[in-house]
């Protein structure tokens, strides 16, 4: 009968479907660390160089290597969370870190710099300090950049303008002077994810949250009026509106077209346009920092998951990915800072282009005023509190001084309700 | 009858299907123009056709493997919905018991949107040990409620005194099922393999998270991938949108005809 | 899919021939049985893959909706925590919500067009066929490919709709149609009626084929115009169809997430946040899985009482398609 052979049919499957279980489970009886990376495909061959490294120490693991996007990164990481099989140890951008640090969710390292001297010492110790959380170090600088002022030297002179910007004011002014020189030209553009705008308010002294972060404290005159300036010169071109609607390719194609007289970028970006627009050199642009010297870092670092069963082994395996040799390799391979202080100073040396090497300079100066780098695990509420409010405002679709206050409600309620 | 000019219709039509094929143009002039993507104006034909943005596409993500694995999981998605929607959508056909309910229950379930499920439908999978295998990327779309009901419907639309005849005759009913009513059914089952292909095919957010090695991610993960080499900068990325739309296209271009009549069979006898 | 209720009446007539007489009452007891087992193996595979990936997932997320819950800790009772924060707190969650009924009219408008064109497509011109996979053609497409597609099209340097507008002189600016906020949602809508408007033809076409012709001679007959035809004859019979298109329209509406998700990710702003992908930031980006729950419990609540309420009004023969079998 039909339903007896359906029985048996499904039996079977139940069987294999056990079968591949009872497989699955005696493959995982192996030592296995899980390696995560953001957005790093093209590194593969050295991340393997890692792994074979880390096998000569510890012979008896194996190490499985990951690569998400940026975009599908969180959601791929908090799945894996959920289910306790995390990867064991995480490349991490900006903040996010932060928000797993405070729900216990990443290994602290202090105990470990403090057993191995000589990594601590590898590092510029306020580059440290940006994945410290609670006074733990939770993750060790990967690579580094900061956001600083390119301006195209061509557009300058034709609009007139002597040397770059000093003060906000000066900003919006050559800005429209250089869009005024023709059709399609702008004067401004930023890159735009995080924070990375945010120099252009902290030279206006406006700062997003009180010193305790137990407030906002952006809802000022100067905020506003720094507000209403940047959206009348949004309206008047004078500001690129890529600048509030795209993120990272959109604002880099948009100045790599050459149209666009200052951008406001780091320079992991920097390069990747010089590499994209053949005019792009350092005859025709020229980087300095942004008035005050406020920068904001873009910085990635490599962490532990708290779930991991091998917490000793995945520290050695991050000892080793941050060496000098390979954080040489990965500096020579994308021309990126490390924060390794002895490699940075041999790339800065050894960078023959003027314009790169100036960037990489100007990268580490200041980093006192490094601003936009909040080390609150909030990050990413306060960013979706704020930012579409801010945007609102800046692409003309409502009134500055509303847009502010909803956009501080909206922070204010988020840290009220604080991480639940 | 007074008979009116063609004319103004095939006008229309001729609009329509430009709007509707433009965008494949366009898709394909720009993966494999020559001249810089981002110049303006752009030409409306290709400046220079060269095959290079389909190299680079070729080689910046194991494309062949990409597209075994879509295959594996697509044909066991296919086979699955075919006995188990049949299956279903035969005993629906059938007065029981319960009967209300369960097509209450199987319509409440279309409208629970797979993206508001995907954590306790990961910790399913994982408990099951599914993750990162063809059978965990498969299972989700193993049944389609409206393949079960468009089963239902062409099997409604088989005259009842065919399979009265039929038992009569003393024919086991297995055979009524596998031997006479499958076999009428075919538009539904057309329409099956059509629906639960494109389904299983296009779907990016699964494999997202159930994959962990790049041995098992299938073509829309390699989009994914794609765009974390490339950004969307080069031809190259329009290169690869046609190479992964080409089989989906190829497929429905191949079983349109029953493709069509599955979709509405049980409309047909209506 | 589109089963009128004759079907269920064959089923019903179908089921009625199977009483045997009362002789043989014993038999016909073992037989039911039998046969009423067999109905539950055949079901079983298909229950138990909608419980795993779609009941208790949706349960999951009632009881996460309930509590403070993150993957680290141990969860606390919330209450209607979420709920409030929901309703009174949270102005994007009501944004989201007009945009996704904003975003509904895909439906009815996709629809319009697609009778348009199955009643072009089904009068007797030639290439009739190739005009219908043509337009149909878009359907089966990779969404998060159409959603590349289309991102490209709308670009505003360098897309062809902006140089279309351009040279024929419509506008002299360029528009950032996915940039602007009072742009972006109709951008989407057009896109994703592209995608959706074949299929809606393919059903509608089909409806129309199975109004019997006689219908319409014997409207001529009585000297009814095309246009009272369409209206007497046509509309009324293309109901049961037209429901099924605005069903899915409906179900499309709630779970188109890759096409904004590549186009714009929910901005300018929320101006093309649907609830689907607030859904997917709540509980990705802001790591708020137990409000996401809370999102989606309210979500399917709405979902289920519009299908009710489509239900209702398609009345008659249309409403029982399928759903009261």
């Amino acid at each position: 009968m039909i339903n007896r052979r359906y029985v048996i049919g499904t039996a079977a499957a139940i069987g294999l479907l056990a079968s591949t279980l009872a497989a699955d489970r005696a493959a995982a009886q192996d030592k296995t660390l899980t390696l995560l990376t953001w957005n790093l495909p093209i590194y593969e061959e050295k991340f393997q160089g890692w792994i074979a490294d880390f096998q000569e120490m510890h012979p008896d693991f194996t190490v499985e290597w990951l690569d998400k996007k940026g975009t599908e990164y969180a959601t791929f990481y908090q799945t894996q969370l959920v289910a306790g099989t995390a990867p064991d140890i995480i490349d991490v951008q900006g903040m996010l870190w932060a928000e797993y640090a405070a729900d216990d969710g990443l290994v602290d390292l202090t105990p470990y710099l403090e057993e191995h001297p000589d990594i601590k010492a590898r590092y510029n110790p306020e580059g440290l300090e940006f994945w410290q959380y609670d006074g733990k170090q939770y993750m060790l600088p990967y690579y580094f950049s900061k956001t600083l002022m390119v301006y195209n030297k061509k557009l300058f002179e034709e609009a007139g303008i002597e040397g770059p910007p000093t003060n906000f004011d000066e900003i919006l002014d050559d800005a429209g002077k250089i869009a005024a020189t023709g059709e399609g030209r702008s004067g401004f553009i930023t890159l735009n994810f995080d924070w990375l705008y945010w120099a252009l308010f902290a030279m206006n002294d406006i700062d997003l949250l009180n010193e305790g972060m137990t407030e906002a404290a952006f809802n000022t005159p100067e905020m506003v009026d720094a507000v209403t300036k940047l959206a009348e010169a949004t309206q008047s071109g004078a500001i690129n509106n890529i600048s509030w609607t795209g993120r990272w390719v959109e604002p880099n194609n948009a100045f790599a077209a050459g149209d666009i007289g200052m951008y406001q970028g780091h320079g992991a970006a920097l390069f990747w346009i010089m590499g994209q627009a053949d005019w792009a050199n350092a005859d025709t642009l020229g980087v300095v920092e942004w008035p005050g010297g406020w920068g904001v870092p873009n910085a990635h670092g490599l962490g532990i998951s708290a779930s991991t069963e091998y917490p000793d082994e995945a520290f050695d395996f991050i000892a080793i990915a941050l060496n000098d040799k390979w954080q040489t390799t990965m500096a020579d391979t994308f021309t990126i800072l490390t924060l390794n202080e002895t490699v940075d100073a041999e790339l800065i040396a050894d960078t023959e282009d003027p314009l790169k090497q100036e960037t990489l300079e100007l990268s580490l100066a200041n980093m006192d005023k490094a601003t936009g780098d909040w080390v609150t695990p909030l990050d990413a509420r306060i960013k979706e509190a704020f930012y579409p409010e801010l945007q609102a405002a800046l692409l003309g679709q409502k009134d500055p001084a509303e847009a502010i206050e909803a956009a501080e409600s909206n922070v204010n309620r988020v840290i009220r309700r604080g991480n639940r | 009858m007074r008979r009116y000019p063609t004319w103004p219709i095939h006008l229309a039509l001729l609009l329509t299907a430009c709007v509707m094929l433009v965008p494949f143009y366009w898709v394909f002039k720009t993966s494999i123009t020559g001249e810089n993507i981002f110049s303006y104006p752009p030409s409306l034909l290709p400046v220079d056709p060269q095959p290079f943005f389909y190299v680079d596409a070729w080689y910046a993500i194991p494309f062949p493997r990409f597209f075994l694995n879509s295959v594996i999981v697509a044909v066991m998605v296919i086979v699955a919905n075919l006995f188990i929607n049949a299956a279903a959508g035969y005993a629906l056909t059938k007065n029981f018991a319960g009967k209300r309910w369960i097509i209450l229950l199987f319509l409440a379930c279309m409208m629970i949107p797979f993206h508001a499920t995907i954590i306790p439908a990961y910790l399913i999978t994982a408990k099951l040990g599914l993750l990162n295998s063809y059978l965990g990327l498969g299972l989700p779309a193993f049944s389609h409620i409206i393949c079960i009901f468009i089963f239902k419907a062409s099997f409604d639309a088989i005259p009842p005194s065919l399979i009265q005849a039929a038992k009569i005759d003393g024919v086991p009913e297995r055979d009524i099922m596998l031997k006479i009513m499958l076999p009428l059914a075919k538009p539904a089952v057309a329409t099956t393999i059509i629906l639960s292909f494109i389904w299983s095919w296009n779907d990016f957010l699964w494999p997202l998270i159930i994959v962990r090695d790049v041995e098992m991610q299938t073509l829309p993960l390699g989009l994914s991938t794609f765009l974390a080499y490339f950004e969307d900068t080069t031809g190259a990325l329009y290169a690869f949108c046609t190479m992964v739309l080409a089989p989906g296209l190829l497929v429905f271009l191949l079983a349109q005809k029953e493709f069509i009549q599955g979709l509405t069979s049980g409309a047909r006898k209506g | 899919m589109a089963t009128a209720s004759t079907s269920s009446h064959q089923s019903r007539i179908g089921g009625g021939r199977t009483v045997a007489p009362s002789a043989r009452r014993g038999l016909f007891a073992r037989k039911r049985h039998r046969e009423l087992a067999l109905i539950w193996v055949l079901l079983i595979p298909a229950l138990a893959i909608f419980l795993l990936y779609r009941v208790i997932p949706l349960l999951w997320n009632v009881v996460l909706s309930f509590q403070f819950w993150s993957p680290t800790k141990p969860s606390e009772w919330a209450g209607l925590y979420h709920y409030e924060e929901m309703w009174v707190y949270d102005d994007v969650f009501w944004e989201a919500l007009t945009n996704t009924f904003k975003y509904m009219l895909t439906a009815p408008i996709a629809i319009i067009l697609a009778i348009g064109l199955a009643l072009m497509v089904n009068s007797r011109i030639r290439g009739r066929t190739v005009y219908r996979t043509i337009i149909f053609m878009s359907y089966p497409l990779m969404v998060v490919a159409v959603g590349i597609i289309w991102r490209w099209l709308y670009d505003e340097n360098v897309g062809l709709i902006n140089y279309l507008l351009r040279s024929l002189g419509i506008i002299d600016r360029p528009i950032a149609f996915l940039e602007t906020f009072a742009t972006a949602l109709p951008s989407v809508i057009a896109a994703a009626i592209w995608q959706i408007i074949g299929f809606f033809m393919i059903i509608l076409l089909t409806g129309l084929q199975n109004i019997p012709p006689n219908l319409y001679e014997a409207a001529s007959i009585d000297g009814a115009s095309r246009w009272s035809q369409f209206w007497r004859i046509t509309l009324p019979l293309l109901r049961p169809s037209i429901f099924l298109c605005f069903i899915i329209g409906i179900i499309a509406s709630f779970t188109s997430f890759d096409l904004i998700y590549v186009m714009t990710g929910g901005g300018p702003g929320h101006a093309t946040e649907l609830l689907i992908t607030y859904i997917y930031k709540a509980a990705f980006t802001l790591t708020q899985f137990d409000y996401a729950g809370a999102l989606t419990v309210v979500m399917f609540v709405l979902f289920v009482g519009l299908a009710l309420i489509a239900n209702a009004l398609a009345g008659g023969e249309a409403g029982k398609v399928d759903i009261a079998d």
